[in-house]
């Protein structure tokens, strides 16, 4: 990284600057509020009677195990679950007085909702500039992507020096940064990361959450699904721990202690076992 | 050997690569519609020749009632073939596609037979509408173009109408190219055949940008119908020995390739007229299916055409 860190956080601050300048909700408003929903997958009931309320600059980490659930809850706030005869959700999901489970997809983003998906799910075969105006598809975006695309090269100065080389010849962590480039395009005032740090190198995870509270800083809501639970919870403002899809303890990190996150984690009964570490980078597998 | 054979040996061979070249471009935009199908929605349509037929029909019909000059009724039939593409991707292929399947948990299988089954029934659809409205008779679209020539030399020369298409088709072609690349829209094409899931996370509507994916295809078949309605006689049964020389290019070529389809178009063309020169008119078409068979063998992704994912 050649920029510096306060350079980078003014970067991150004016990206956001959308969502910053927008009139601030009423107070006591949540401008994100999930009730009771649940999601299915046919018959299988993936997310149980989840309900959530965010504010303009929460920073929100969902902590659990494999198929507790996170990435069905993020995928049902973007509305991929609802999206199809497969699966579906019940409940309900507003976001700034719009209710996001009657949206398809592409209103969502519209809407100023959008994922940075697990695994990234790069256009293989377009360049990084490609991907990155992929993400400023819709009309709304249009006339900010010089100044979008200037700020996500000063935030990843390595994408402008590979800005037009294809993604799928980039390392894994360059990927995830033009991953997370492509949501930002789209100016969002809440954006969701699933599985972040998940197969990239220690150094990289390092760079990108350097940059990740500059991302979500400037009046957005920021949700991180994440394995690894020590930077999880370094990251955010509040978290909340699911199991078997439902949310089993929530708060803010500092008012917690990191044994009774492991126990709600692990669905242990006593809150002070020291089994294994959720923290270790491969609790997935 | 005396140098007169081996002139005329020289002016056959060129004359040959010439006319073949030429005849490639009118074959890839026969062709460049399918592509575009296949491409991005992996989607085969079987009805494609015959929407090149019913677009040769309408500027037949248009240049008779009309008395305009035959180049005219490209502004009619271009809009109108996309809009009928864009309408029956939405109305119906959207419904029926591999896509679709997916989304509702069917098997793949039903994704691939389904538009397969629908595009053959609009094909028959087509064909006999057609013999209905236009009767069996063969028709052409009346021009002074057929036997203009350009000379290169007192014994090279090549047909207008075809140096037409050519220039046309790589016109066309490298325009379509740059429109994928560089538009808003066609990057939209690009990813929603690449990834439609995460296509709809960047706002994309998917049905509307596979409609309009469609819709270009059959402008492209609009164009194609105008030019086989320019260079020879046609009836309503046509249309499925264009789907199979359109099929032959674009496997040469490679799918989902634009470059690949003017090269398939060109190296199918060459190979017909030199086969046609030196072994007689009944060895062009075995001729054209042996270097598909053989590009098929060798290299099964075509010539230009990336090996897939």
């Amino acid at each position: 990284m050649s920029t510096s860190a306060a350079e980078t956080a003014k970067a991150g601050a004016t990206i956001l600057a959308g969502a910053a300048a927008a009139p601030p909700a009423a107070a006591g408003v949540p401008d994100l509020r999930i009730n009771s929903l649940s999601a299915y997958y046919g018959e299988l009931r993936a997310v149980h009677d989840v309900s959530l309320e965010l504010r303009r600059g929460d920073v929100l980490a969902i902590i659990g195990a494999n198929g507790a659930g996170k990435s069905t809850l993020l995928r049902s706030m973007v509305g991929l679950v609802n999206h199809g005869a497969r699966s579906h959700t019940r409940g309900s999901i507003e976001f700034d007085g719009k209710r996001l489970d009657k949206l398809s997809p592409a209103e969502i983003v519209d809407a100023g909702v959008t994922l940075v998906p697990e695994g990234r799910r790069l256009f293989a075969r377009m360049s990084v500039e490609d991907n990155l105006l992929a993400g400023a598809y819709l009309p709304r975006c249009r006339p900010t992507i010089p100044r979008k695309l200037e700020e996500i090269y000063s935030l990843f100065p390595r994408l402008r020096e590979r800005k037009s080389q294809l993604v799928s010849q980039m390392s894994g962590g360059e990927q995830q940064m033009v991953a997370i480039g492509r949501a930002l395009m789209s100016s969002p005032k809440l954006i969701a990361f699933d599985e972040l740090s998940l197969g990239l190198s220690p150094a990289m995870v390092e760079e990108i959450y350097k940059n990740l509270s500059a991302i979500i800083a400037g009046g957005a809501i920021g949700i991180l699904v994440e394995q690894d639970l020590k930077r999880a919870l370094g990251a955010c403002t509040r978290f909340c721990v699911m199991l078997e899809g439902s949310i089993v303890l929530e708060g803010r990190p500092q008012d917690v202690r990191v044994e009774d996150i492991t126990a709600a984690y692990f669905g242990s009964t006593h809150p002070h076992s020291r089994s294994e570490a959720p923290g270790a980078r491969d609790a997935r597998g | 050997m005396t140098n007169d054979d081996l002139y005329w040996m020289g002016i056959d061979l060129a004359n040959g690569i010439l006319s073949g070249a030429m005849l490639g471009g009118y074959y890839a935009l026969i062709s460049v519609g399918l592509a575009l199908n296949f491409g991005v929605m992996r989607l085969i349509n079987l009805a494609h020749g015959d929407w090149i037929i019913v677009a040769a029909y309408i500027c037949a019909t248009i240049a008779t009632a009309s008395g305009l000059q035959p180049f005219w009724t490209l502004v009619i039939v271009v809009p109108v073939m996309y809009a009928v593409g864009y309408g029956v991707q939405r109305g119906l292929l959207n419904h029926i596609s591999v896509q679709a399947a997916e989304r509702r948990g069917m098997s793949p299988v039903y994704g691939l037979m389904l538009p397969l089954l629908v595009t053959f029934g609009l094909s028959i659809v087509l064909s006999q509408g057609m013999l209905l409205i236009f009767s069996a008779d063969t028709t052409a679209i009346k021009n002074d173009l057929s036997y203009s020539a350009i000379s290169l030399s007192a014994d090279l020369s090549i047909s207008l109408l075809r140096f037409g298409f050519f220039i046309a088709a790589a016109v066309l072609l490298g325009g379509l190219a740059l429109w994928l690349k560089t538009t808003h829209i066609g990057r939209a094409i690009r990813a929603a055949s690449d990834d439609p899931e995460t296509a709809a996370l960047m706002g994309m509507r998917t049905p509307h940008i596979y409609s309009v994916a469609s819709g270009v295809a059959l402008a492209s078949a609009g164009i194609a119908g105008f030019m086989v309605g320019m260079s020879r006689s046609f009836q309503p049964f046509d249309g499925p020995s264009f789907l199979l020389m359109a099929f032959g290019v674009v496997v040469l070529g490679g799918l989902g390739s634009l470059l690949g389809t003017l090269v398939g178009g060109i190296v199918l063309g060459i190979v017909q007229v030199l086969a046609g020169t030196y072994f007689g008119p009944a060895a062009q078409q075995v001729a054209g299916y042996l270097v598909i068979l053989m590009v098929l063998a060798l290299r099964p992704q075509g010539l230009l055409a990336k090996p897939s994912r």
